[in-house]
């Protein structure tokens, strides 16, 4: 193991690179790149690393950055991408084909606000807005999880089971740009915890036709087995969990994660950075004797419907913490996560932070005092951050 | 799935560090070295920038966050523990906010802490001149100083934190050269303890209020000219002409950059004044100077030196160079020259153009020295040459030909005109010492090529050795080879990448049939009353002499080359022996009983260095230092300094298309071996100088306007204009400069 004070831009090339060298004895490693901040650094690192039997494509849009990882999916290369924000939009054609294709492509999202106007900081609606392309979605909160759930995501993806591509999520500069102390396995572990991808539907020497014409019963099937594949991806994520504190020696984040639940009357959910700060604020509620707990949603697709019904269980009271705004409708995650509390459960929607302002432990304060004061839930409620 | 960092959020033990500096200055990667140190003493780090979009110049924060557990906090520092400010200029209430009473202000600037006193007394200040010790150390971009690295050893010290800690951790980072800087500054840093009883400011609870923010379907009011960003600045571009390699090795002082800029630019008259400054002789040099120029021009690295040597033939064969008349001296001087070769050529010039009044004694027939005398008509058309001649003596020299000036005569030379400048060349011949020196059939080279460039008849035959390998062997040999020899071999003790000669004589020389024979050194000459064979010994190479060549060793083994006639072109030397007994030379200037006589050397005779060029430009020292002594204040001319020239690495080879040299064209070897005319037939156009960089002359390439990204250069004449209210002094500009025509100074 080595321990390295990097960005979590270069902790995913970095992870990537290693998930890229550990499938050298198998059919190699292809990457379409195209820059885009707070996403660049990630992929300038990825270009000079040179990967035996791997080779990163610089292409000209992230249309055909997505096209690339494709191409060299089908042919049974294990693939990598990474994009942000407006990039994602120019790339979401190719985002659904890859998952259509039920390919493991394997895509880093810098969360970055769409534009215009353009605005390079964090919230969540570029990597919401790709909610139904049939990806796996994971969202983390630190540097070392953006490293260890890239390791994890080929692992899952790949499984033949799944064949499902695999989006891992991280706040923009929170994340992207901010430099901690990170854990990376040597490669004889990684190579141990990723076998060589072995796709069944890749191109061989036979042609074949690939994505042609799907009749109505055909797409019926199809779509209804990439249902089924995304119902699995909880269990084959708990056998991965299992998998990554054997080889590497720490734990992989479970989908949902918890935080002083145990007797709480109260949840703030939430996603990436901003469940860093809810957790400083459940801290400080705790020694005013309110009894909070907190909810990180790592993994949003599939939706962790379970493990949510379970905490939300016996709950009065949930705020959920959205940094995203669908307008006409108000948060992605509270949208959702509304259909699975309990009934009499209060869950009422606070959208802040949008834009990448510095949502601080006074911000969400607010939230959990308008939480702990109201009757009934009402319209999703705007929390204004400021810079 | 408890998990140590969702189970306890503590930021117990935590120390917050806020970097305050401009987008450029490195602010960020100074945040990350304070964390890398950290990091290696145990404790938990995170780091990171805080910036927006505006890139160089703008105001930015980085923050680096120090614990004893681990960090989960993800806000930016609003109350830091330390402050570091990389640039002076930014100091103001607002980078202060926050900062707890007592903590450290850790300044960049040349100021002592308690000048800052007043201002910021209640922290506990240090400064440094970091910006001062970076730049001595060179640490920066190819356009400005970069403080990061420096200001993090001031740090170290002002948080008694290990040196040696820190060394390791810019090893680990890349940093290992920037470390000399980080420990001057570790030294230099001043502090002033803040004044007891000091505390944290309380937490303020309130979040601050939010700005309105106008609509999108209302139109927003100012332009973005409204931010000044000129006052970001710290360095701002100038222009100014850096030296170009070609014109600082130019032994004649030959502005080399600018007369082929003047060529690119204007055309060959604008061309040729500019030559006119400095030589009387491009017609001449133009054929036959060996071009340090060429060998020092920048363009080399990218695909071949500009053919400066073929463009000043070419000038010269279009416009006369040598035409500086000038209105005579209100009290003219008589001065003599004793040698009418190019040394004594080039001084006439300047002292005619000053309006003084020149006098050559020459004891050949005619002007010209070795360029009449020694270099062959197939390198140097002799209408060439006298043409040159001409002009010079159109201005008013006067000539005393055939005249023979021996040792006797010098004194009343001086005594008879106000000064008097020697300038025979090297008129001593070396030998080679041996046996049968004197046989009928050895000759000097030097003797040789007088017989056949005066037009003596030298009609030969059979075979010819020549020995040597400069310009002077060459020219014996090709001129072997043109009066009928049938073969023709040179030999030399050294081998071919250390022969002297011009690369382009060689490779002339060996396709007209001259066979080179290497590591042979001459012991003797054999014959009977004629000679018949050339001794030779084997020479191997040893270590390298003060020339930094191998240095010849040569062994017992012999070899016997037979010839007809054999040529000695072995070196000249000067004929020391000229001067008066009790004459001294000094500096250029003969002197008696320590005293200076109004008497110079000029040329070969003064430095031996060999070259028409060296001859020119010392010509042109001697009839200046003569001018000075007479008290008339002309400025002796000083060969400038190599080392300050515009390096290879100056220049954006990325901005030039890649063209090949233009070479000139060449008579076929089978034909012109037979003849004397000249060989080379010069360039076809002038197209060629726009293949010069212009090395450190703004050419109004515009650039620098391109590249700016603030778009404030603008275009005056050829010159430029920079909008100082709005240069963030970001040095792009200059970075980009193709030609290093621009720097970053201070502001």
């Amino acid at each position: 193991m080595s321990r390295e004070l990097v960005s979590a831009n270069h902790a995913a090339a970095m992870a990537a690179v290693l998930a890229a060298r550990a499938n050298r004895s198998g059919r190699g490693f292809g990457s379409g790149v195209y820059p885009i901040t707070p996403q660049t650094e990630c992929i300038e690192l990825l270009c000079e690393e040179e990967i035996e039997k791997g080779q990163v494509v610089r292409v000209e849009s992230e249309h055909s950055a997505m096209a690339v990882c494709i191409g060299f999916s089908l042919g049974g290369a294990r693939t990598f991408t990474a994009s942000s924000s407006n990039g994602l939009a120019y790339m979401a054609e190719n985002v659904f084909n890859a998952a259509f294709y039920r390919l493991p492509v394997v895509m880093m999202a810098v969360n970055r606000t769409l534009g215009p106007p353009w605005n390079i900081w964090v919230d969540h609606g570029d990597t919401l807005m790709l909610r139904d392309a049939g990806w796996v979605q994971l969202y983390c909160e630190d540097n070392q999880e953006v490293a260890d759930t890239i390791l994890a995501a080929y692992r899952l993806g790949e499984d033949p089971r799944i064949l499902l591509p695999v989006m891992v999520c991280q706040d923009a500069f929170i994340l992207s740009h901010t430099m901690m102390l990170t854990d990376f396995p040597e490669q004889p572990e990684v190579d141990a915890f990723l076998p060589p991808l072995e796709l069944p539907h890749r191109l061989t020497d036979r042609p074949r036709v690939v994505g042609g014409l799907d009749f109505p019963r055909e797409t019926e099937v199809h779509r209804i087995q990439h249902a089924n594949a995304m119902a699995l991806v909880p269990e084959v994520y708990r056998e991965v969990q299992a998998t990554f504190r054997s080889r590497f020696g720490r734990a992989l984040a479970d989908p949902v994660v918890p935080y002083r639940v145990e007797d709480a009357e109260m949840l703030l959910v939430s996603m990436g950075t901003t469940a860093s700060t809810v957790r400083t604020v459940v801290d400080r509620a705790r020694e005013r004797g309110i009894r909070a707990g907190a909810l990180r949603l790592r993994m949003f697709r599939p939706f962790p419907e379970e493990a949510l019904r379970g905490y939300l269980a016996g709950r009065a009271r949930v705020g959920v913490l959205d940094r995203n705004l669908c307008p006409g409708l108000g948060g992605i995650v509270w949208a959702e996560l509304r259909g699975v509390a309990p009934p009499g459960c209060l869950v009422q929607g606070y959208v802040l932070g949008m834009g990448g302002g510095d949502i601080r432990p006074e911000h969400v304060e607010r939230v959990l005092q308008d939480l702990t004061s109201r009757q009934r839930a009402g319209e999703p409620s705007f929390v204004e951050v400021g810079s | 799935m408890s998990q140590a960092r969702d189970t306890q959020a503590s930021e117990r033990a935590a120390m917050e560090i806020r970097l305050h500096g401009r987008g450029g200055q490195g602010g960020v990667t100074c945040a990350k070295l304070l964390a890398a140190v950290y990091a290696r003493l145990g404790k938990a780090v995170q780091t990171f920038g805080d910036y927006a979009g505006e890139r160089s110049g703008a105001p930015i924060r980085a923050y680096t966050r120090v614990s004893d557990s681990p960090i989960s906090n993800r806000n930016k520092l609003y109350q830091p523990d330390h402050l570091v400010v990389l640039d002076p200029t930014l100091l103001g209430p607002e980078v202060v906010s926050g900062l707890a009473e007592g903590g450290t202000l850790l300044l960049n600037t040349p100021l002592s802490p308690e000048a800052m006193a007043a201002q910021f007394g209640r922290f506990r200040l240090a400064t440094v001149d970091a910006t001062a010790i970076a730049r001595k150390h060179g640490i920066g971009t190819r356009s400005v100083v970069i403080v990061n690295t420096t200001l993090a050893g001031a740090f170290a010290r002002a948080l008694d934190l290990p040196l040696e800690v820190l060394e390791a951790a810019y090893r680990e980072l890349g940093f290992e050269s920037n470390v000399p800087a980080a420990r001057e500054a570790y030294s230099a840093l001043r502090v002033r303890e803040a004044p007891a009883g000091g505390g944290r400011l309380p937490r303020p609870a309130v979040l601050p209020g939010l700005p309105a923010v106008l609509p999108l379907s209302e139109h927003k009011e100012g332009p973005p000219t409204g931010l000044k960003t000129g006052s970001w600045r710290t360095q701002a571009p100038f222009y100014l002409r850096n030296p170009a390699p070609c014109s600082v090795r130019c032994p004649a002082g030959n502005d080399v950059v600018g007369f082929v800029q003047a060529l690119a630019r204007s055309g060959e008259a604008a061309a040729a004044e500019v030559l006119g400054r400095t030589t009387p002789l491009s017609a001449v040099c133009g054929r036959v100077c060996p071009a340090p120029c060429m060998e020092g021009c920048n363009r080399r690295e990218l695909d071949g030196a500009v053919n400066v040597r073929g463009l000043e033939r070419w000038i010269a064969e279009r416009v006369p160079v040598a035409v500086r008349a000038a209105p005579a001296h209100p009290s003219p001087r008589r001065i003599a020259i004793v040698g009418g070769g190019p040394a004594g050529l080039s001084a006439a010039y300047v002292l005619a153009t000053a309006g003084h009044r020149p006098i050559i004694f020459e004891a050949e027939r005619e002007l010209g020295g070795v360029l009449r005398t020694g270099i062959p008509t197939y390198r140097l058309s002799r209408a060439a040459l006298d043409g040159e001649i001409d002009s010079i003596l159109r201005l008013g020299v006067e000539v005393r030909s055939g005249q023979k000036v021996d040792r006797a005569r010098i004194p009343e030379l001086a005594r008879a005109h106000d000064a008097l400048l020697i300038a025979t060349g090297l008129q001593r011949l070396r030998r080679v010492d041996g046996p049968g020196e004197a046989l009928s059939g050895v000759e000097q080279g030097i003797h040789f090529l007088r017989r056949i460039n005066l037009g003596e008849k030298a009609r030969l035959s059979g075979a010819v050795v020549v020995l040597g390998g400069g310009n002077t062997a060459m020219d014996c040999a090709r001129s072997a080879l043109r009066a009928g020899a049938a073969k023709v071999t040179v030999v030399y003790r050294r081998t071919r990448a250390e022969m002297p000669a011009i690369a382009e004589e060689i490779d002339q020389a060996v396709e007209e049939g001259v066979e080179l024979v290497f590591l042979r050194q001459p012991l003797g000459f054999a014959g009977a009353g004629k000679l018949e064979a050339v001794e030779l010994a084997e020479v191997e190479l040893g270590p390298p002499d003060a020339s930094g060549r191998r240095r010849p060793v040569t062994t017992d083994r012999k070899t016997s080359l037979g010839c007809d006639l054999a040529l000695l072109a072995l070196g000249q030397s000067a004929d020391a022996s000229l001067l008066p007994a009790g004459w001294k030379l000094e500096a250029g200037r003969a002197h008696a009983d320590g005293r200076p006589l109004n008497v110079f050397a000029a040329g070969d005779f003064s430095t031996g260095e060999g070259t028409v060029a060296h001859a020119i430009g010392d010509g042109r020292r001697a009839a200046q230092r003569a001018l000075a002594a007479l008290g008339l204040e002309a400025e002796v001319w000083a060969p400038p300094d190599a080392p300050k020239a515009v390096r290879p690495q100056d220049v954006r080879m990325g901005h030039f298309e890649g063209r090949p040299p233009a070479h000139e064209p060449t008579a076929p070897a089978a034909e012109r071996v037979h003849n004397f005319e000249e060989v080379g037939r010069g360039l076809r156009d002038g197209a060629e100088a726009r293949r010069c960089f212009s090395c450190g002359d703004c050419t109004s390439c515009d650039t620098c306007l391109v590249y700016c990204p603030e778009g404030i250069i603008r275009r005056k004449g050829t010159a430029y204009e920079v909008d100082l209210a709005f240069c963030k002094g970001c040095g792009i500009c200059v970075a980009e400069c193709p030609r290093k025509a621009m720097e970053m100074r201070a502001s």
